[in-house]
């Protein structure tokens, strides 16, 4: 509950009304930073709740989570409230093209490469074996388009140089057991 | 003495083997290759390579692994001199002094001495490695749990203590990582822990996903961002490899402290090569008559710290070989390699294993012998690689980490986890987080609980066990003395900020 009451007192404090203690959050980056390893911890007890304890002097499953999980809630809230009352850096901005891009290359390789099935609100999606030639094209290109200054035809020709040498180094040199063609 | 020059000679004779020889120059280029171009890091290369491991024989697969890394270090620093970009973390002050030399027309006697250097502390970091090989294993003989745990507690004191930025923070990345460690089947009970019912995360979160996560994507998604660098490479040849008789002698006291210094700090589990080149530098300019030269092409700047990395990457094998526990993160992938070859870190290796033992250290020196000649007459080569555009590089990158990843399990979960990881590496990056105390605990994690755990049991409850017996209770005060004194200067600042504010 606290947390959103400063939250809300960020929003409208500026430079001119600094002298408001309580209200401004001085380190920002410490005090969200702080904040997430809260909402972590939290997230574990939560998960791990099902996990017996203490049996006797013996150890159960959960007992260790819990005690890392306690702790780092703990250092979490030091760091939140020394964010809270210590001059610390703004947050910096976060780029999300590159980000979004490279994650997108890499979930595209990974369910393309022998194809994978999951459930969207109840519809079975089934996305086919491409294989990793397909696979790993793929995966360049949408990768190059991450970059600031894309060129196109240097990068059609390293992403078709690069995906020749994987095919040679992995699947003939290692015998790794790739397939390499598309299979609907 | 006989002894150890008799296994000294065992693993020449097998790190001379000729395709062992191979295995070990293998090694040596992909890490000089790794080291040169930026943006690529060792942790992200050893984890992409574990599967091309998987058809070899374990000597010759540990020997270039091993190779790559120390590979690595020399590589690190052509970049660094040449085009004042760090090849590798552990080459950035380098940067410093080397580039300024390069500047100045220096260039040649700066990559020679960093070479000179880094193979005088290979050399001795090999016969460190396998002098203190023996007496460490008989120590770790007499290890229980509650001085196992203690000391890889010991080993998370000094991450954190020598990690970058805020101390708290880093114990907060300790704690996440032991955290994120205990996901997967419990070890005694074989219960699921936090694992959602998923069966992909029974066997726990892989630790070559979190590494290439955090070490390789995290990397790259925030090279995208930095606005595009421009790579100044010193231009034309480079000339006058030879250093002249005065850099010799003035290189030659900061190359032998850095060998000491990385030795001990590679030594210790926590440190590893990047804080020893750091401290290296930090000792050089304090000690030196003329501080104000630094950085303005200081030879004592080059060398100390190459010799420093170098010494400190060999020497971390000690923890790992003798002990089995890993002290920093590409130990801990070794481990993996390990592992997939059916061997256990420890103190049994020494004697089940002779020749993986003593072959893989003494390939150590055959590959300091080969770095030096692939560094110093075929630097043109590796100068020519960094004209390669970033644009094309990271894309390849991805793409090799995604198959590496891959073909370790032929899981496409754990490529998603990757990903997951790698974007959380770039959040902790951009709220001052350092990942390598988070990726050390990950790692030490499980190892950590299952010796808590026994410990607890034989001292059926009794916790002052950890202090009553005299190797854990001496190993369980420092860590508590260091814990403190890393604090403490932080409270008393915080304390000031506090009061400054209260008085305005």
């Amino acid at each position: 509950m606290g947390w959103r009451h400063y939250m809300a007192g960020e929003a409208k404090s500026s430079p001119a009304n600094g002298g408001n203690f309580f209200l401004r959050i001085r380190g920002p980056r410490d005090f969200y930073g702080g904040l997430a390893l809260i909402v972590l911890a939290a997230f574990a007890l939560w998960a791990g709740s099902d996990l017996a304890g203490m049996h006797g002097f013996s150890f159960g499953p959960g007992t260790t989570p819990r005690l890392f999980a306690w702790l780092l809630m703990a250092v979490g809230a030091v760091i939140m409230i020394s964010g809270l009352i210590s001059d610390g850096p703004p947050l910096e901005s976060y780029a999300v093209r590159g980000p979004a891009l490279v994650v997108c290359a890499i979930v595209t390789f990974a369910v393309t490469i022998r194809g994978f099935h999951f459930t969207f609100f109840g519809f079975p999606v089934r996305i086919p074996e491409f294989g990793l030639i397909v696979a790993t094209f793929l995966a360049y290109m949408i990768s190059v388009l991450g970059a600031r200054e894309i060129r196109w035809v240097e990068s059609l020709i390293a992403g078709a140089v690069m995906t020749a040498f994987c095919v040679v180094l992995f699947r003939y040199l290692l015998q790794l057991p790739f397939p390499l063609w598309p299979a609907f | 003495m006989s002894d150890l020059l008799s296994n000294l000679w065992l693993g020449f004779s097998i790190a001379g083997h000729p395709v062992n020889l191979g295995f070990c120059l293998l090694g040596a280029l992909v890490g000089t290759l790794v080291g040169v171009l930026p943006g690529v890091g060792t942790v992200a290369t050893i984890a992409m390579l574990l599967p091309i491991t998987f058809g070899l024989d374990p000597v010759g697969a540990l020997i270039m692994l091993a190779g790559i890394y120390y590979g690595a270090q020399y590589g690190g620093s052509t970049t660094s001199i040449l085009v004042n970009i760090p090849g590798e973390a552990t080459s950035v002050v380098t940067c410093l002094d080397g580039h300024e030399m390069a500047k100045q027309g220096r260039a040649g006697a700066a990559l020679a001495i960093a070479a000179i250097g880094s193979f005088f502390a290979g050399c001795v970091a090999t016969v460190l490695v396998a002098a203190l090989g023996q007496p460490l294993t008989r120590v770790a003989l007499e290890f229980g749990p509650a001085e196992y745990f203690a000391l890889m507690l010991l080993g998370l004191i000094f991450a954190v203590v020598l990690a970058k930025g805020s101390v708290l923070k880093s114990i907060a990345m300790v704690l996440a990582g032991l955290l994120l460690s205990t996901v997967g089947s419990d070890l005694d009970t074989g219960a699921g822990r936090m694992t959602f019912g998923m069966p992909e995360l029974l066997d726990g979160i892989g630790f070559t996903n979190v590494a290439m996560g955090l070490f390789g994507f995290a990397e790259i998604i925030r090279n995208l961002e930095a606005t595009g660098s421009s790579r100044e490479v010193i231009e034309g040849k480079i000339k006058g490899l030879m250093p002249t008789r005065q850099d010799l002698k003035d290189s030659s006291w900061p190359i032998a402290r850095g060998t000491v210094l990385g030795s001990i700090l590679g030594i210790l589990p926590g440190g590893g090569a990047v804080v020893s080149s750091f401290a290296s530098y930090t000792l050089e300019k304090r000690i030196s008559k003329n501080p104000r030269r630094f950085g303005r092409g200081a030879i004592e700047g080059v060398a100390g710290p190459e010799a420093a990395n170098n010494a400190a990457a060999q020497t971390s094998f000690i923890p790992l070989l003798t002990l089995g526990i890993p002290p920093n993160a590409v130990m801990a992938l070794m481990v993996g390699a390990m592992t997939i070859h059916g061997i256990v870190p420890g103190p049994q290796v020494m004697t089940k294993q002779p020749d993986l033992f003593w072959g893989m250290i003494a390939s150590m020196w055959f590959g300091n012998l080969m770095l030096i000649i692939i560094n110093l007459p075929m630097v043109g080569i590796w100068v020519r690689l960094l004209r390669v555009p970033y644009r094309i590089l990271f894309p390849s990158i991805i793409v090799f980490c995604c198959i590496g990843i891959y073909s370790i399990d032929n899981s496409s979960s754990d490529v998603m986890i990757a990903a997951i990881f790698g974007i959380l590496g770039y959040w902790l990056v951009k709220h001052d987080f350092e990942p390598a105390p988070l990726v050390l605990a990950f790692v030490l994690g499980p190892l950590m609980e299952d010796n808590l755990r026994r410990a607890m049991l034989i001292a059926r409850g009794d916790t002052s066990v950890f202090i009553t017996r005299p190797i854990s209770g001496v190993l369980i005060f420092i860590s508590v003395t260091l814990l403190v004194l890393a604090l403490l200067p932080m409270i008393r600042k915080r304390r000031e900020e506090v009061f400054v504010e209260s008085e305005n």
